[in-house]
């Protein structure tokens, strides 16, 4: 038992289940060492503009983002795709960023939170998490933001049970689910109302 | 009740735009300039002696600017274990997780890649896991003196409550019941991992914490690393949840200050998400072994309870095991056994004594009724308390209410079946309800406020935003008070240096009291704005209230009643619950909306602890199974019911327009209601927690 190390000690419990999502940075650093790590220049368009960045190759997508563009809207949560804290979306898709590497989105457009009210303008989904209080403690929101994001602009008129199933990666555990739905489900409703009226909404 | 001009109005928090545009700046979203970033090394071992540790291939690597362990720190963790001495870095280890070095580095990767040059010889020690196993003769012995946890007077006996004479209760009743239930350890599941910056100006610190109160943790920090208080600043404002595992110091915090300090430079500390649920802390263990008495009429006699509690190698709670006080009765006897075991750490989670030990009595009292012939709600209507521990008058007492209409709003006869399991066909409906209370005391905390000649009321209360909506609270009530409305409260919070001594989001206390000097301090400033006139130009006026009230003669509880229907499938043993009733009695409701989440939530809570969440532990080895969002189950969308609920808001004479407890009441009951409704569906009671699909067959079977 004396042989157990370290690393088998974090990567046992519960990584056997995502073993895919864990050790990622781990096996990567182990072959580079800081200052000398390999890198790469990628142009990725974020929340409409285009970044032209070196990315070191171990680098995830939320440590692109919030480290290195200061865009700390995605959290981490978990760091190893279970909770959803740090949803973003990659060419309009939901995704774990930090299940992602930073190289991957080479070429592609990321959207975060902090890209979400256009033209000085709250999105629909924002204004209904305001009023039917979807955030408690708000380390989740900005995740259950693109995750509702990507579902509303594939279906505007999603029933309750399609909204839970399009935000079921998405753990909170202030557990205000019943909030959240009640939110994404007005928000589509107001932005159905508003179609054809025109953007409206609060100042962002 | 008489309608009030802000309290009482459902109101979206004042902070809410930040919440939704990403804008609110956690601890973890901070830089500062030329900070470095530390990982912890941990034990792989549940119990055992480090012999030697040799650091110096994990120095010699670039970027690595500091390294602690137990050989260059001595820093004692004052809030971990009061009653032995937990450093920040203990040998012998005594849990797989425990901390054993830290290392700062000029980025994660090198920090985490340091932590793996470290070369560490233990020794492996004997280890054990359950509590009644550590109590045995020739246990390993995780702490000098024995693993039966000393009590605050420092003696090793068992926590015991008595009252009445527990044999005469038992002689009185018609029948006794007897039987036993376990409760697992779970983690608090934060989404916010732990996290710490430590900033050092000279011989001046400045943390940024990730905590449940700033007040307390900048004492706690002050007196472990024996600085003087005004050399320390603590800064918290936005906070991703803790449900009690961020109260005082932490040692995060500590290891940062002692980082940052070695290396010269701002340090911050992140635990990952598996240390954040094996190496901190979660909801103790327990066995609970309950007797009670009853006559045929259904009058309670006598409620005994022997119980066990594994606190982990540290002692940083209570253990306890509560409930009983819910029920009225002549003679009860409470012995509880806080024990070390060397699985994770246990200490607070919402409701820290309640959901657990309501589990096991409700469980069993529920048994009680199915054998009396008696509806479950007219025997709590019959045995419920009325007067604290059947002596203290309460100040308000909505029980009742809760029951009755909480009742009315589920269907309650419509739904509960007084034959269990009589459901045709595999899929089975059946429903439950349990009752539960929380103390809503009254006590010390501070706040100051300045008025200035644009008539904006800067309020300075020493609170962070844990996800109660306390600042949004505050706000209110400063408006009530003052008699102006909203916008023109500026709420100034989570830095010790900006505010007064607030007594911290634990123990539900924050409306109660902060609340409460809020209105002194408004009450104050009135006076002199009637005295003096309002200030002009760059003139303002202040007053500050330190209140510290007491209720002699009286307690202050809330009350709640939970009603839950579940269907269970009997074919594969899933669980869905399909309608649920929260109804609440916590006096004055101060914010109608964020006050619904609150209950949506801790009842939603309820039912992963019902249903889903356990750190399980290999008994062979001592590792920790399940740790993280997957492994435990934690609820999703998919699993997450409807909670409807119902205030039944009781006039209540004291705290801030009649306000009492909120948070922590909300998950009491819910346990014990989903697992009431699951024997009420299918005839078998299952007394292990969580009700998995597996034990759910396995009654059935």
């Amino acid at each position: 038992m004396s042989r157990i190390s370290r690393r088998k000690f974090v990567e046992g419990t519960g990584a056997g289940i995502v073993a895919s999502a864990v050790p990622l940075k781990a096996q990567q650093s182990d072959t580079l060492s800081p200052g000398s790590a390999a890198g790469k220049r990628i142009q990725v368009t974020v929340n409409g503009a285009l970044k032209k960045l070196e990315v070191e190759d171990r680098w995830t997508l939320v440590e692109l983002l919030r480290d290195h563009l200061d865009l700390t809207g995605a959290k981490i949560g978990c760091d190893r795709g279970e909770c959803g804290a740090c949803t973003v979306l990659l060419d309009g898709k939901p995704v774990y960023s930090c299940s992602q590497l930073a190289v991957w989105a080479d070429g592609r457009s990321v959207e975060t939170v902090e890209g979400l009210a256009r033209d000085g303008r709250l999105d629909p989904l924002q204004e209904a998490f305001i009023e039917h209080d979807g955030p408690q403690c708000g380390f989740c929101t900005s995740g259950q933001l693109m995750s509702a994001r990507a579902l509303l602009n594939r279906n505007g008129n999603p029933t309750a049970d399609e909204v839970r199933a399009a935000m079921a990666g998405n753990i909170c555990r202030c557990s205000n689910y019943n909030r959240y739905v009640e939110s994404v489900l007005a928000a589509a409703k107001s932005s159905a109302a508003a179609a054809g009226a025109g953007r409206s909404g609060r100042k962002a | 009740m008489n309608t009030l001009q802000s309290v009482g109005h459902p109101s979206a928090r004042i902070d809410a735009l930040q919440r939704v545009t990403g804008k609110a700046i956690y601890t973890g979203d901070r830089k500062l300039p030329g900070m470095l970033y530390a990982r912890v090394l941990r034990s792989p071992h549940p119990h055992a002696r480090i012999k030697r540790i040799d650091v110096s291939k994990a120095q010699a690597l670039p970027g690595v600017k500091a390294i602690v362990t137990h050989e260059n720190c001595d820093v004692v963790w004052g809030s971990g274990d009061t009653r032995n001495k937990r450093y920040l870095f203990n040998n012998p280890v005594r849990f797989a997780g425990d901390a054993v070095a830290a290392v700062a580095a000029a980025d994660r990767h090198t920090a985490e890649e340091a932590t793996r040059l470290i070369e560490v010889e233990y020794e492996p020690l004997p280890f054990v896991l359950d509590p009644e196993e550590a109590l045995k003769p020739g246990a390993p012995e995780i702490q000098p003196g024995g693993n039966l946890s000393p009590n605050n007077q420092g003696q090793r006996a068992p926590e015991v409550y008595r009252r009445g004479n527990i044999e005469e209760g038992l002689r009185n009743a018609s029948r006794v019941f007897e039987d036993h239930y376990t409760s697992a350890h779970i983690n608090n599941a934060q989404l916010e991992p732990r996290v710490s910056i430590a900033h050092w100006e000279g011989d001046h610190l400045t943390v940024y914490a990730s905590t449940q109160g700033i007040s307390n943790c900048h004492t706690e920090i002050a007196r472990d690393l024996k600085l003087p208080p005004e050399k320390v600043r603590v800064i918290c404002q936005f906070m991703g949840g803790g449900f009690g595992n961020k109260n005082q110091d932490q040692d995060f915090d500590l290891m940062a200050a002692v980082l940052a300090k070695q290396a010269g430079a701002p340090v911050k500390l992140e635990f990952t998400r598996k240390e954040d649920f094996v190496c901190v802390h979660g909801r103790w263990p327990t066995k609970q072994y309950y007797k009670i008495g009853v006559r045929d009429d259904g009058t309670l006699t006598a409620i005994q309870l022997r119980g066990y509690s594994g606190m982990g190698p540290y002692r940083k709670g209570t253990g306890g095991i509560a409930g009983i006080e819910i029920y009225q009765c002549p003679h009860v006897e409470r012995t509880v056994y806080p024990v070390y075991t060397n699985m994770a750490v246990s200490a607070n989670l919402r409701g820290p004594d309640y959901p657990q030990g309501v589990f096991g009595l409700e469980s069993l009292m529920d048994d009680i009724c199915y054998s009396l012939k008696m509806d479950p709600v007219e025997f709590r209507l019959k045995n419920m308390t009325r007067k604290f521990n059947d002596q203290v008058p309460y100040t308000s007492i909505g029980l009742e209410d809760c029951i009755r209409k909480g009742a009315e709003a589920f269907e309650w006869k419509k739904r509960w079946r007084p034959e269990p399991g009589s459901a045709a066909g595999p899929v089975k409906r059946g429903a439950g309800m349990a009752m539960g209370s929380f103390f809503s005391n009254l006590g010390r905390s501070s706040a100051v406020i300045d008025v200035d000649s644009q008539g904006v009321y800067h309020v300075h209360v020493g609170v962070t935003d844990i996800g109660t909506a306390a600042k949004t609270t505050m706000a209110l009530i400063a408006a009530e008070a003052l008699g102006v409305p909203l916008e023109k409260i500026d709420i100034i919070w989570g830095d010790t240096d900006r505010c007064p001594y607030s007594v911290g989001e634990s123990g539900s206390r924050t409306t109660t009291q902060t609340g409460w000097a809020v209105v002194e301090a408004a009450k104050a400033l009135k006076a002199q704005i009637a005295e003096k006139g309002m200030p002009q130009g760059k003139d303002i006026l202040s007053a500050t209230a330190n209140p510290n009230p007491s209720i002699p003669g009286k307690a202050r509880y809330s009350f709640v009643a939970h009603f839950a229907e579940v269907e269970v499938d009997t074919e594969v043993g899933h669980v869905r619950v399909t309608k649920y009733v929260a109804a609440h009695d916590s006096g004055r409701v101060v914010n109608p909306l964020t006050a619904t989440s609150q209950v949506k939530g801790g009842a939603t809570m309820g039912i992963g602890m019902a249903l889903h969440e356990e750190l399980l532990y290999d008994r062979a080895s001592g590792q920790p199974l399940t740790a993280g969002y997957y492994g435990a189950r934690v609820l999703t969308h998919r699993d997450a019911p409807d909670i409807e609920v119902l205030w039944i808001e009781t006039e209540d004479a004291y705290g801030p327009y009649g306000a009492k407890t909120l948070g922590e009441p909300t998950i009491i009951p819910s346990v014990a209601a989903v697992a009431n409704a699951i024997y009420n569906a299918i005839g078998k009671r299952v007394k292990d927690l969580p009700i998995t699909r597996d034990k759910i067959l396995g009654v059935l079977a």
